[in-house]
């Protein structure tokens, strides 16, 4: 077996520092793309360069033997392996700069570009780069959801295609009215790291914003914190697994349980941030932020709510009186806490009794400490995949590149909080899983970590930096940043 | 003489508010900037009151929502105006489902014009707006107009009439689920829709289910008859009664 990465191992022990050595002390692995099924043995801690600075990723067990491991090795019929989508050199997640160096480097030939969601229509000839375009440009793989969803057979709403660049919702094998029928979003994957974050569920039994039960595991009966997936339709790891494997890999029957065991260990253990900023260099020495670096991301209790006295990312106050560049990062830590703005028109968030609008911070829905998602189930209209607050902003002749539908409200549902009965709409989100109009549109809010390895943004990628994300929360909520505000921002979310 | 006039109808406009004390109406909200938190206020017959606070959802109050009609329902306060309006007390707002894009005022911040300091974060489960209990086996939750919302404070309130079922080792948890009417100060009256009560019902059967109480155990009752209502004491009229027993 290779040990790529065991300098880094030496490293540590002969410095005897542990999770302290410093990026700079620590070699990189060589590679950038880990191939599924290779063997390669990672270690303890890694670095990986992007165009910020370097990533890190902490496997708090230890090296970790992928030679057989089911999260490294394709288990399915294309050749994909969880990993494939859930790379290290990208915070676990997948950049799109990565995957147009794959189709490159393989001439599209590679596994992560199998027809099933890999490209815009399995119908299409696969081996034509404008076949895989979303992917190729956005980063986004294809998620097929049955029609009427499988929680509720007589949803609220009807729904008509009324814009299908792909074709695949159209698509008599793959569509809406085929044999199977199913609606076509396409979605970006979620970093498979820094999970106790993501999974710790809220204090008590409820989803507050609902005023119901939160979900249940169903192998332990305990609440889950309904936060891992965009449309929170699996809830537990087991569950993402299977769904993953079936889906993403066109597996065949199940998982074997000791097969989920070993991926859920190992993706409960594995933590990925940013270790070094080209601009505020060290992110992880001593005496700096404290909730930076992967380290610190494993030391922290998850399931912590936001206070003044234990702030989203922690302090930044060692930064306050440093080099311009870290005090840019001090200043977006503050902007991000405290910088009130009009949020409004958010199902879920306006709609759960906070009022419409409501002058809050980021840090108010952004607020489970270390990963900036919302500690409640966090699924909200932000306005992303919906007109006319969406990020496709075309007009009439112009072609899109996301399917548009038509959602239209039963008389007898409780509309859409704020967009009422009729909804135009590029992801139905929530709505696909429950069937409700007050979930149109809804996403789950993602985490914070690990930001500049893995670009685009938004769960429909199309923010291609952080300063398009930013944008959009400057245009969406009026916000009225000043240029400098925004760079702070950026330079902010640049260090997570 | 049309001097006169308007002075006699000013006396007598001041007067009958002065001796109607509740006030229930349904208008467009109005959100008021100020230094600190927004303020939610809200115009009757021309003259402006203050409901509230943007708070949390552990507050007693909930502001209501611009894009949406509000049914305002308090007892008009003595003392100084607050933020710019005549305060309400014991105000309950309820949101209306549909959208009205009229409903759509942000005023500015005054430097005169500033928001009270927000009331203490009632204990969970213990806000008057939505619970009352009397002792630890019965409760009676409260709810919006056409709402089966369990707010954090009545869904919390359930859950600890499971706990006391669990521990009592009683035998039964009775549900009574009602729903309401309410008489405008104009005259005209709402009423809520006719399966809210089953609505309600079901909400909080399932959350007592959820929690391990066995559905054996839960007798509900839907009661769609309505209360007539005085303008006075229609908000609580919209509820759940939960009784516990042994």
């Amino acid at each position: 077996m290779k040990k790529l990465g065991g300098i880094v191992s030496s490293l540590l022990c002969l410095a005897g520092l542990g999770g302290l050595v410093t990026p700079a002390q620590v070699s990189q692995p060589q590679f950038q793309w880990f191939q599924a099924g290779s063997g390669v043995e990672l270690s303890r801690e890694l670095t990986f360069a992007n165009a910020s600075g370097r990533l890190g990723i902490l496997n708090a067990d230890g090296p970790v033997n992928t030679k057989g491991h089911p999260f490294f090795e394709p288990l399915g019929v294309n050749g994909r392996a969880c990993v494939t989508c859930h790379q290290p050199s990208n915070a676990m997640s997948l950049a799109v700069d990565t995957i147009r160096e794959r189709w490159r480097a393989t001439n599209g030939k590679d596994p992560l570009f199998a027809g099933i969601d890999g490209s815009d229509n399995p119908s299409l000839p696969q081996d034509l780069e404008t076949s895989h375009s979303l992917l190729l440009n956005r980063g986004l793989f294809r998620v097929g959801l049955p029609w009427p969803p499988a929680q509720n057979s007589t949803p609220e709403f009807t729904l008509e295609v009324v814009g299908d660049p792909t074709g695949v919702n159209r698509d008599p094998v793959w569509g809406l009215k085929s044999a199977k029928p199913t609606v076509s979003v396409f979605r970006r994957p979620r970093p498979a790291a820094n999970l106790k974050y993501v999974l710790a569920p809220d204090n008590g039994p409820f989803n507050v914003k609902l005023g119901v039960l939160l979900d249940k595991d169903p192998a332990t009966g305990k609440p889950v914190s309904m936060n891992m997936m965009a449309d929170a339709r699996a809830t537990t790891l087991a569950t993402q697994a299977e769904s993953a494997y079936r889906d993403h890999q066109e597996g065949k029957g199940q998982l074997r349980s000791d097969q989920v065991d070993r991926i859920i260990a190992f993706e409960s253990q594995v933590y990925a941030a940013q270790v070094f900023d080209n601009g505020a260099k060290d992110l992880v020495e001593a005496g700096g932020p404290g909730g930076l670096g992967p380290l610190n991301l494993l030391r922290e209790a998850a399931g912590v709510l936001n206070t003044p006295a234990k702030p989203v990312f922690l302090t930044f106050d060692a930064w306050k009186a440093s080099t311009e560049f870290r005090r840019s990062v001090a200043r977006g830590n503050e902007l991000f806490l405290n910088r009130t703005f009009w949020v409004k028109d958010v199902a879920h968030i306006n709609s759960i009794g906070l009022g419409n609008p409501a002058k809050r911070a980021c840090a108010v829905c952004h607020n489970a400490v270390m990963s900036g998602m919302d500690r409640a189930p966090g699924w909200v209209d932000l306005g992303t995949t919906n007109y006319p607050t969406w990020t496709e902003p075309k007009t009439w002749n112009e072609a899109g590149e996301l399917p548009v539908f038509k959602l239209s409200c039963r008389a007898d549902a409780r509309p859409h909080p704020y967009l009422g009965r009729v909804i135009y709409t590029s992801d139905p989100g929530r709505a696909l899983v429950t069937g409700k109009c007050a979930d149109i549109g809804a996403i789950t809010m993602g985490q914070f970590r690990g930001l500049a390895a893995r670009a685009p943004y938004f769960a429909n990628g199309s923010a291609r930096n952080l300063r398009e994300l930013v944008d959009y929360y400057d245009r969406r909520f009026d916000m009225r940043l000043t240029t400098q505000e925004k760079e702070d921002l950026i330079n902010f979310l640049g260090v997570l | 003489m049309s001097r006169v006039r308007g002075l006699l109808f000013v006396l007598l406009f001041g007067a009958a508010q002065f001796n109607a004390q509740n006030l229930s109406f349904v208008t467009c909200p109005i959100v008021r900037d100020t230094k600190t938190v927004p303020c939610w206020l809200a115009e009757y017959k021309g003259e402006t009151y203050y409901l509230g606070n943007q708070g949390g959802v552990a507050q007693d109050f909930y502001p209501p929502q611009l894009n949406h009609e509000v049914l305002v329902e308090g007892v008009v306060a003595e003392g100084p105006r607050v933020c710019g309006g005549i305060p309400l007390r014991t105000v309950k707002t309820s949101v209306f489902l549909e959208i009205n894009r009229a409903c759509n005022t942000i005023l500015p911040a005054e430097d005169a014009i500033e928001a009270p300091q927000s009331p203490p974060r009632p204990p969970i489960g213990d806000a008057a707006s939505w619970v009352r209990s009397d002792g630890p086996a019965d409760s009676t939750l409260y709810f919006d107009f056409d709402n089966d919302f369990l707010s954090l404070h009545t869904a919390t309130t359930v859950q600890r009439l499971a706990q006391y079922f669990q521990q009592s080792k009683a035998s039964e948890i009775r549900i009574a689920a009602f729903r309401g009417s309410s008489k405008l100060s104009n005259g005209d009256v709402l009423t809520e829709q006719r399966d809210i009560a089953a609505a309600r019902a079901a909400k909080v059967r399932d959350i007592l289910v959820g929690l391990g109480v066995p559905s054996t155990a839960l007798k509900v009752q839907v009661v769609t008859d309505v209360r007539t209502p005085d303008g006075i004491n229609d908000p609580w009229g919209r509820k759940v009664t939960l009784s516990v027993k042994p």
